[in-house]
């Protein structure tokens, strides 16, 4: 039978939430994207948070909040501990767009859902493949492989493809067939029936112009404000579209040698860039021919610069300049302190160039028309004083002495169970939910640390020899003195030559831009005051649609290229939704489906089959006629033991129509369509009567040829005949 | 998909092959040069009708036609896919001529940082050997065209091209080195290229592939020698630059452009970022080339290994050297004082190295170190055993007093790891090339003996010396749709379509499902024919002729209109659609086609003889008549044949000869008679007669 399939949507279906799909793959449990939407609402993962343990393996397929955002929170609070599976540059980026969205949020409220180590392992746990590579699951997978495909959209994105026994299950969301600035056009369309495809319905609906056009009524809105002495905000994400953004205008800037600043303010700006500038062999062909043959990297970026704190920006004043800053949303970050800065003048322009993410400040900027006047909260970090101060150093003092207290008891237990007691001891403290949890980080600790019990407490009574841990510290000796390890005396030779290399420890803290880090390390004790306000919304609003998605025309005719046997509908709003399903359901004999929120489908393929061998005797005899990219024959064989035996008999039936007419052109015939039938020479016609559109199942056509006796009537079924094969 | 090498032979002793093997189970390896020789590293293999050329180098040795690889050993055009290792000349060199001066017309693979180096390291290869080289086998625009036919790959991504599944592994060795596997129909090859297992500091070293490849053809260059563990290399290294360079000496560097080049640079910078008093003592690198090449180790970070992208995470690009300043020609070198200089190139034949070498060898207090593999036959590889005189580039001889070091930095693999690397993969055939004769056969000894009993080969062909493998392939179909319904008991019998597709799957489905699971979307159709003959005559005519002819002739069953039909054998129809000609339709298979070109025949005759030929009451005659006139034949045929033959009663025939009488009767056929012989003899000629008379029975139909 055939690989089990079952696709339970975890959210991002029927609306805009983030990503994130259980795919069930003979039981192997796949988790297709981790998204979170900028809010960063936990109640959004609910779905997660009930399968999160039983996840076996994590895919990743763009490097954004949509598609990863939540694996820290996840990794860290909610038992999620599989494998997560990426490209390098969403590796890289992702990571990077993790950092800077901590940061934004941590600079204004006391965020507390992860922290930048809880980044680093979530994305310690990474393993990085590349484009096309196949990669062999091991265990409980075995016989899986996935293998990441070029995408379009973002640097490293992803289309999914896990093969089970010869059959594809195809995840590829957020596509772009297009070939953009830096990007190469996705590779979906090389896929050719695969069992399942999951795909999104974000764009139904929309359609897009030409990408030149757009590319200068982009330019052209820019100038112009700038002309007028306004300056341009544009909302962007951390490492996704901003690097085609930033292609588009650092090349228009080139070319026309113009001298209004550019700058890209992410906390993070640097680094990424530096990143982007070595993932050259992802990127479009013409840029990595461009390299090889003159070596010139167009992430030089001459005419942008890239800062990483907004003091920066305010040395600056109020010269016309264009600012791409994070987040998209607008929500918190560099984008949005300037939004409020900007808003009030009427010269300025924010222009979004992609649809703001649901419930966000940057969605109700971009409805229609836009608002007066948005509330926002304007937060602020600042180093505590007087009083507070106090306060808080105060309660720091307790809880290390809590702290202290606890994990003192703890190794109290441990001290318990090593000297051999009953583990059911009956401790009050045990039942404290902290201390179970507490446990792995004291008992790490243990040994080094040689605080210990404190006044007041007693031993519970089941103990035997309450005793003071006292470990004896023995020296061994023999004829020659105290018995020495030799290692611990060696020169480290090697150790020494590589001081320098890994002066950086396991590398992923080295990699936040110093300004942030300043930010970090800076351990000061502070807090966050905000204040809630009205921004008067003066300044001009505008829309561009730079999200470098496939739009709706050409998502359907790529599913239809594609052509899979079941198909799965997400990430969509239901309108969209409903329109593709419709539209794909009229269109093909294909199964569509579309699943809500934690609706589990089944899309295993109904189609049976079962391996056999081939003997070498049977082969021997068989005679194939190559055909297009195949070679086809009949068979006919018996069944023998263990492995398939016996005999062939040759011939009888027929397969497939190519398309004839450039066939016949090709032998130098004069063809031509004619009443839906295609005229050869003179005299003869070929015509196809039966159902058009195949339909799948019993396909068979019928051609019909039709003409008098003549020279050319056998030349043509020479011709036609040669096409078939005919058995 | 465990294929088994069932033999493996020379092709010298060329043995006749088995009979049960097929041409097309045979693999063949041919080395096209690097067999028992370093330089043009070219390794040919066919497989099941595809053939894989691995790198495409020259002979640094010799110049023009005679380095190149023996191409007239293969057919260029034949050459599905042409897979370069990496950028060194050995290795790549001859690619620009591959591409542009035969007929081969495949495609080219190499990695990322391979294919940016190539370009540039070729284009001075043709700028340095203009000079002194006649007969160039490319210029420059052959190489900017190839460029365009270079495609690339990344490290294990896997591409198919007509069936040949490949991917490629890291090989250390330098930037971009990769290590191929080749997968043709489940069998997979392993062509290592040069590669070493040792990390350094900036290239990973080679991966271990996790699987066992049924042939591995490796390098063999350091044979069984050991290197030095790394870091005592590296010590000595730096004792004697800083030794000769503080007594007020200069070192010169051979080297290669790029590849160690860069590895040393960041020995020397590193040295030097630790011992301030070094700095006022400059390191030149005397490379237009390798510095134009330096962007390209700058961004390609993702190739080396984990230390040096730690370090470019973390703080500057690792290749900005602080303490190396680049050199463009000899002439602005002011050569006061001690200095470090690394030129190329690294055989010491022409160019920098040679005349700084010229000028500097006669000083004692100066040292030459060697740092990498020397080819046989060039000035490096003489000094090394340090005579008392050398040769200048001018023809004059001088003294050789400057101190001469040899430290291999050079990144191929030795015996050790050698042998570790086949103990891990386990290649039941192991095909040796890249080595000198001696190294190489020593190295197979070695090998042998370490695999003894483990049913491993270990051959190391000459160039053009053919290795022969055959491989049993186990062929698995998948079985699909509704012929798989029910897994099939022993004994019962499966038929349907076997389709084959490039990659070698096979897959046996109903022919009507073939659109459905076929990923190449085939279907299948049937064809209907309808030809129009041009007659004029009577349809009757017609009809009578066909009832001539064939054994069925009906009336067609679906009559359109009132247009007289006939279908011919249940199969093809002919009808009378217009005064002027007649219409046969059908659906074609050989045997329709078969029947439809003699009705047409059959139609064509008559309108050649006229309709006069034919008497009306002749194509009235009902069966009984055919019947009569068939007895009439039969009768006329016994009498020339046994000469007294009376007609008896009811069809009997009575036959006398020599006074033995014989009834026949003549429906039946059976033959009443005393004498045996003369009994069979007339059964045997009814038989006959009966044959000739009546019409061919379609056995098929």
């Amino acid at each position: 039978m055939g690989t089990s399939v079952q696709v339970t949507p975890l959210s991002g279906v029927y609306g805009e939430s983030p990503l994130c799909y259980l795919l069930a793959v003979d039981g192997f449990r796949f988790l297709l994207d981790c998204g979170w939407s900028d809010l960063c609402d936990p109640s959004q993962l609910e779905p997660l948070a009930k399968v999160a343990p039983t996840i076996d393996a994590v895919l990743l397929s763009h490097p954004d909040m949509m598609h990863l955002g939540a694996l820290p929170y996840a990794m860290k609070h909610l038992g999620l501990s599989a494998p997560v599976y990426a490209t390098e540059p969403v590796f890289r980026l992702g990571l990077l767009t993790m950092y800077d969205h901590f940061l934004s949020r941590w600079q204004v409220s006391d965020f507390d859902l992860f922290t930048l180590d809880d980044v680093d392992s979530a994305f310690q746990n990474v393993v990085r493949l590349k484009y096309s590579q196949n990669h062999l699951l091991r265990d409980k997978g075995e016989g899986i492989v996935i293998a990441p495909h070029v995408a379009g959209h973002l640097l490293g994105g992803t289309v999914w493809k896990i093969t089970k026994d010869g059959e594809d299950v195809i995840y590829a969301v957020d596509f772009n067939h297009r070939k953009e600035t830096h990007l190469n056009g996705t590779v979906l369309t090389s896929f050719v029936r695969p069992a399942v495809l999951i795909t999104d319905a974000y764009n139904a609906l929309n359609n897009q112009g030409y990408k030149r056009k757009q590319d200068q009524n982009f330019v052209d809105a820019l100038l112009k404000v700038l002309a007028s002495g306004g300056s341009v905000l544009l909302p962007v994400d951390t490492a996704g579209r901003v690097l085609e953004l930033l292609l588009i205008l650092d090349e228009y800037w080139g070319q026309r040698n113009l001298k209004y600043p550019i700058h890209f303010l992410t906390n993070v700006s640097t680094s990424t860039i530096d990143f982007v500038k070595s993932f050259l062999e992802w990127m479009n062909d013409s840029i990595s021919k461009e390299f090889e043959q003159n070596r010139d990297n167009p992430f030089l970026l001459k005419n942008v610069s890239l800062i990483i704190n907004k003091e920066e920006l305010e040395k600056l004043g109020d010269a016309p300049k264009v600012v791409l800053a994070s987040m998209a949303s607008l929500e918190v970050g560099f984008s949005h302190d300037i939004f409020v800065e900007m808003a009030n003048d009427t010269k300025n322009l924010v222009l979004f160039t992609e649809k703001g993410q649901f419930g966000t400040l940057a969605r109700m900027l971009q409805v229609d028309p836009p608002p007066k006047a948005v509330k926002v909260t304007v937060s602020k970090r600042i180093p505590l004083v007087g009083d507070e101060l106090k306060a808080y150093e105060e309660e720091q003092e307790r809880i290390k002495k809590e702290e202290s207290l606890k994990a003192s008891l703890i190794k109290e237990e441990e001290l318990k169970a090593s000297h051999g007691l009953n583990a059911k001891a009956s401790d009050p403290m045990a039942i404290d939910g902290s201390s179970s949890r507490k446990s792995s980080n004291a008992g790490s600790h243990f040994g080094a640390n040689v605080d210990i019990l404190i006044d007041g407490f007693v031993p519970p009574s089941t103990s035997v020899a309450p005793m003071f841990p006292f470990f004896e510290n023995t020296a061994e000796w023999d004829d020659f003195g105290e018995v020495i390890n030799p290692d611990d005396y060696m020169m480290k030779q090697e150790e020494m030559d590589y001081s320098m290399m890994h002066g950086s420890g396991d590398g992923l803290d080295g990699k936040i831009d110093e300004g942030s880090a300043r930010l970090l390390l800076d351990s000061t004790p502070s807090k966050v005051v905000s204040n809630e306000m009205t921004v008067q919304v003066r300044c001009s609003l505008a829309y561009m649609d730079f999200e470098g998605r496939s739009d709706g025309r050409s998502v359907k005719s790529v599913i239809a290229h594609v052509a899979p046997l079941k198909l799965v509908l997400v990430h969509g709003s239901a309108e969209a939704t409903e329109h593709l399903k419709m539209h794909c359901a009229k269109n093909s004999d294909l199964h569509v489906y579309a699943p809500q929120v934690e609706e589990t489908i089944d899309v295993t393929s109904d189609l049976c089959a079962y391996k056999v061998q081939l003997s070498e005797k049977l082969m021997s005899n068989i005679i194939s006629k190559k055909l297009g990219e195949h070679e086809i024959a009949w068979l006919d064989a018996e069944v023998g033991k263990e492995d398939e035996k016996l005999i062939l008999l040759p011939p009888s039936s027929p397969p497939p129509p190519i398309n004839f007419k450039q066939f016949l052109e090709n032998k130098g015939w004069q063809v031509e369509f004619a009443g839906g039938a295609l005229r050869c020479g003179e005299y003869i016609t070929v015509r196809k009567i039966g159902d058009s559109i195949q339909k799948g199942g019993a396909g068979s056509q019928q051609l019909v040829i039709e003409g008098p006796l003549c020279e050319d009537y056998y030349k043509i079924r020479e011709l036609l005949y040669s096409q078939f094969y005919l058995l | 998909m465990a294929s088994v090498a069932a033999a493996l032979r020379s092709v010298g002793k060329r043995a006749a092959p088995g009979g049960d093997r097929e041409d097309g189970d045979r693999m063949v390896i041919t080395p096209l040069g690097a067999g028992n020789e370093v330089g043009r590293s070219c390794v040919h293999m066919s497989y099941r009708g595809r053939a894989v050329l691995f790198d495409c180098g020259v002979h640094p040795g010799y110049s023009g036609v005679a380095a190149l690889p023996y191409f007239d050993e293969i057919d260029p055009a034949a050459v599905d896919v042409l897979l370069v290792t990496h950028f060194h000349l050995d290795h790549a060199a001859a690619l620009p001529y591959f591409l542009e001066k035969t007929a081969f017309k495949g495609r080219v693979f190499m990695t990322h940082a391979t294919k940016a180096i190539y370009q540039l390291l070729l284009l001075d290869y043709v700028r340095v050997s203009k000079a002194s080289v006649d007969d160039m086998l490319f210029d420059e625009q052959d190489i900017h065209r190839s460029m365009d036919r270079i495609e690339t790959v990344d490290f294990h991504q896997a591409v198919e091209v007509n069936g040949i599944r490949f991917w490629c592994y890291a090989a250390g060795h330098v930037l971009g080195a990769a290590m191929f596997a080749v997968d043709i129909a489940g069998a997979r090859v392993l062509y290592t290229g040069d590669y070493s297992r040792e990390e350094d500091r900036h290239l990973p070293a080679a991966e271990t592939p996790p699987f066992s490849p049924d042939v591995c053809v490796i390098e063999s260059t350091y044979g069984i020698q050991q290197h030095q563990p790394r870091d005592v290399r590296e010590r000595r290294f730096t004792e004697i630059v800083s030794s000769t360079v503080s007594q007020g000496g200069r070192v010169l560097i051979p080297a290669y452009a790029l590849g160690r080049a860069q590895e040393l640079l960041l020995i020397l910078d590193e040295y030097w970022s630790n011992h301030p008093e070094l700095h006022k003592i400059p390191i030149h690198y005397a490379s237009a080339l390798a510095k134009r090449c330096m962007a390209v180790y700058q961004t390609h970070m993702s190739s080396m290994n984990e230390n040096i992208r730690n370090k470019f995470g973390c703080s500057s690009n690792p290749f900005n050297f602080k303490h190396v300043e680049s050199l463009n020609s000899i002439d602005s070198f002011h050569d006061v004082g001690p200095s470090v200089v690394m030129a190329s190139p690294g055989g010491l034949q022409s160019g920098l190295s040679r005349q700084l070498f010229d000028r500097w060898c006669e000083d004692g207090k100066n040292a030459c170190v060697i740092p990498g593999y020397v080819v046989a036959g060039t000035l490096a590889k003489t000094i090394i055993n340090e005579p008392r005189e050398v040769t200048l580039a001018n023809g004059l001889t001088a003294p050789l007093n400057m101190q001469v070091h040899y430290i291999s930095f050079s990144a191929h693999a030795d015996f050790p790891q050698t042998s570790a690397f086949l103990g891990e993969i386990r290649p039941p055939n192991i095909v040796l090339v890249h080595g000198e004769a001696n190294e190489m056969a020593r190295l197979k000894q070695r090998l042998v003996s370490q695999f003894d009993g483990t049913n491993t080969n270990v051959v190391s062909p000459k160039n053009c010396q053919s290795v022969e493998m055959f491989f049993r392939s186990e062929k698995v179909a998948k079985a699909v749709g509704s012929l798989a319904e029910k897994v099939p008991n022993v004994g019962d019998s499966v038929s349907g379509l076997l389709l084959t597709t490039k990659g070698f799957t096979y897959q046996v489905m109903d022919p009507d499902e073939l659109r459905v699971y076929t990923r190449a979307q085939l279907s299948s159709a049937n064809i209907t024919q309808r030809i129009s003959v041009p007659y004029s005559g009577s349809f009757e005519v017609v009809r009578y002729r066909l009832n001539q002819m064939y054994e069925s002739v009906e009336e067609s069953a679906v009559q359109e209109s009132d247009v007289p039909a006939l279908v011919v054998h249940q199969r093809v129809t002919v009808s009378r659609d217009s005064e002027t000609s007649v219409t046969l339709q059908w659906s074609s298979d050989p045997i329709s086609d078969m029947v439809s070109d003699s009705v047409v025949a059959v139609i064509l005759n008559i309108s050649r003889k006229g309709p006069k030929g034919v008497r009306a009451e002749e194509a009235a005659r009902t069966k009984e008549e055919t019947e009569r006139m068939a007895h009439k034949v039969v009768h006329a045929l016994m009498v020339s044949l046994f000469g007294d033959v009376k007609a008896g009663q009811e069809g009997e025939l009575v036959i006398s000869v020599d006074g033995d009488v014989a009834h026949l009767d003549g429906k039946s056929g059976d033959v009443e008679c005393e004498n045996a012989a003369l009994k069979e003899r007339i059964e045997t000629a009814f038989r006959r007669i009966q044959g000739a008379v009546r019409p061919i029975p379609l056995s098929a139909s």
